[in-house]
């Protein structure tokens, strides 16, 4: 794999010793969309705050992340600062905290056109109109004078993809960015995203809890499952035949739009809490197949063909979850 | 059937601004809208932030008042808010919101809080309460050893559980569901569906369920609503609503629920934002947005049509059914 854009290898997380990543092992290809998927706490947006050094110091990181030839672990905060808003940008659910809400939406992209491309003066307003009509903000010319609170969640997040756009990143990692948008404007939002990477070409990680939206935006699909990646596969492939039970389970578990309806087959259990991990793999205790060889240690990811891996030792069993049609027991 | 509960032609005007001197603008949030809930049945309520679906629940439950309108519950008009008809009648009517954590008291034990119902409206003797508490954990499936327990030990989905177990204490004939299960993650969300289902079933309680997330509303409704800027637009059987949607509004918010393996679909896309409800668009408050729009949409508002199927839908497009888009 050479033609990787950012490589991540073994990283680790613990906060205040529990830990709350082991062993993330992600690339992400030159222009490629990479979606990640779990539940709260999984580690898909921890993930990124390690990568980008934005972890609070008492955070432990170990592993590499590389980007091109560069190691961001442990790298200057004088590079880091190059590389966050530069080559990566990264956004999140809620654009109204990242905007300053005591500057105009103008000035704020202004300042990242200086910061990451050296631009200023009438050159940088005028690239900040140009930004703000790409994102697809209404007579940019007027509304660059705006503020924050003068807009809606929809065009905050849109002048935020803007100042990410900024330092023409080659990746942008997007935390959750429609989750706290209405469905309507969520779809703008998503055909905006996949918009900008036809224009521009950057690689897109998108980070979500919603299966619909990563099945639909994105090449590779990540399932993170209690601080590791448990299964790794074309888009299409995935959602078509999911082989580990847990990727199997969340998607027997989600309601249907059309069809008969049926009753939903839930996981049972919940999350293992992080200091209280079970002995092998993390999703046996929930796991309708698992034996007592799960409990031995943690699967190894394995390659089952075609860009598909999985960390389980009894892999694809398709309909494992929704054939079962009598209750299932959660092992104590 | 008569009805469990009625609202019939129910609005509720908000005044906003205006600050000393200013007079302020009137807000219609929930703007003439009439449905009923059957008993044991559940009503679902869908709709994007601001359409006056939660307002319509509190209006169900007569939290609020409404400025029009009548809301009626067994036949009989709902008590003024705050007076001693209206506390005991809550007793048969009960809300969940999205937010366990904020329901519940952190101090107080999951048994204290389950039994506090029970305390406010005098049900039964102190070892009765116990026993009833004791059902209550085991309907919701939470464990003997958690009623002990306080809100912080139990995990989001785990509170939801208690909190409905709180709401079921006095054996409610209503229960208002706002959002009750979006803070919680998929894994999880099924489980709280199914135990719903199983509630209904078991206790013939009817539901009114709020939520964004249409997925959800078809799967436990017996009769969904759909919601803009105040107005139900579109009402019927959830099956036939979602398979073939009558109003373009429905039709869009149907079209952008991205769902895995169904990728390309074609999409529609909604030009613009909902309009603030104080500067409500002439005729349909939906005309600048729809891609169906035709003159007559700006100048009229539509009435409410009945279609073949029994749904009921505000749009100048289903009053000609022909030219409803497919």
């Amino acid at each position: 794999m050479t033609h990787n854009l950012v490589t991540i290898r073994g990283l680790g997380v613990a906060f205040n010793g529990v830990p709350a990543l082991r062993g993330i092992d992600l690339d992400v290809g030159k222009g490629e969309a990479v979606g990640l998927v779990g539940e709260s706490g999984s580690g898909k947006s921890v993930t990124w705050l390690a990568a980008l050094g934005l972890l609070p110091a008492t955070a432990k990181v170990s592993g590499s992340v590389t980007l091109g030839h560069e190691e961001l672990l442990g790298a200057p905060p004088a590079r880091l600062d190059a590389v966050r808003g530069g080559r990566i940008a990264m956004i999140f659910q809620d654009p109204v905290s990242a905007l300053n809400p005591v500057h105009r939406i103008g000035k704020q992209i202004e300042e990242a056109l200086r910061l990451h491309r050296g631009i200023t003066g009438a050159a940088a307003r005028a690239e900040a109109i140009r930004l703000l009509e790409q994102v697809g903000i209404p007579d940019p010319r007027r509304r660059i004078d705006i503020f924050p609170h003068e807009m809606s969640g929809g065009q905050n997040q849109r002048v935020v993809i803007a100042m990410a756009l900024a330092g023409q990143p080659e990746l942008l990692v997007a935390d959750e960015p429609t989750t706290a948008l209405d469905a309507t404007i969520q779809a703008q939002i998503l055909d905006l995203l996949r918009r900008l990477r036809a224009e521009t070409g950057m690689a897109l990680v998108l980070i979500s809890h919603d299966l619909g939206v990563v099945a639909d935006m994105c090449d590779r699909v990540g399932v993170t499952y209690a601080g590791r990646i448990v299964e790794q596969a074309p888009a299409d492939r995935l959602f078509a035949a999911p082989a580990h039970p847990y990727t199997a389970g969340l998607l027997a578990a989600l309601p249907e739009l059309d069809g008969p309806r049926r009753r939903l087959a839930a996981i049972p259990g919940f999350v293992p809490e992080p200091w209280a991990m079970p002995p092998g793999c993390a999703f046996a205790p929930r796991c309708p197949i698992a034996s007592a060889l799960c409990d031995a240690g943690p699967p190894p990811r394995a390659s089952i063909g075609d860009g598909h891996e999985v960390a389980c030792l009894q892999p694809s069993t398709p309909g494992v979850f929704a054939a079962a049609s009598t209750p299932m027991t959660v092992r104590a | 059937m008569m009805p469990l509960l009625r609202l019939d032609g129910v609005s509720r005007v908000y005044r906003t601004g205006g600050g000393m001197f200013g007079r302020g603008s009137l807000v219609r949030a929930v703007d003439r809208v009439s449905l009923d809930v059957a008993p044991g049945q559940t009503l679902g309520i869908v709709g994007e932030s601001g359409c006056g679906k939660s307002t319509t629940g509190r209006l169900a439950l007569g939290l609020e008042a409404p400025d029009e309108g009548s809301v009626r519950f067994r036949d009989a008009p709902l008590p003024a808010p705050g007076t001693a008809p209206w506390r005991a009648m809550r007793r048969d009517m009960q809300l969940v919101f999205q937010d366990p954590l904020g329901a519940l008291d952190r101090r107080l034990t999951i048994a204290a809080q389950i039994a506090e119902p029970l305390d406010i409206h005098g049900i039964g003797g102190k070892s009765e309460r116990q026993d009833r508490v004791a059902a209550l954990l085991r309907d919701v499936g939470l464990r003997p050893d958690q009623a002990a327990q306080h809100p912080h030990e139990l995990s989001g989905g785990q509170r939801q559980r208690a909190v409905l177990a709180r709401a079921l204490a006095t054996d409610p004939a209503l229960l208002v569901c706002d959002e009750p299960i979006s803070a919680l993650d998929v894994s999880i969300q099924a489980q709280v569906v199914n135990m719903l289902a199983d509630i209904q079933a078991a206790r013939g309680v009817a539901l009114v369920f709020i939520s964004h997330d249409l997925k959800v509303v078809r799967q436990v409704s017996h009769d969904v609503a759909v919601m803009y800027l105040g107005r139900v637009v579109e009402r019927g059987d959830p099956d036939i609503v979602f398979a073939t949607p009558a109003h373009p509004y429905t039709q869009a918010l149907i079209s952008a629920v991205p769902v895995p393996g169904h990728r390309q679909r074609a999409r529609i896309v909604l030009q613009g934002e909902p309009p603030n409800p104080a500067n409500r668009p002439t005729g349909c408050a939906f005309h600048p947005r729809c891609p169906q729009a035709m003159p007559r949409c700006a100048a009229e508002d539509p009435a409410v049509t009945t279609l073949p199927d029994g749904r009921a839908v505000a749009c100048h497009l289903a009053e000609t059914p022909s030219r409803i888009a497919a």
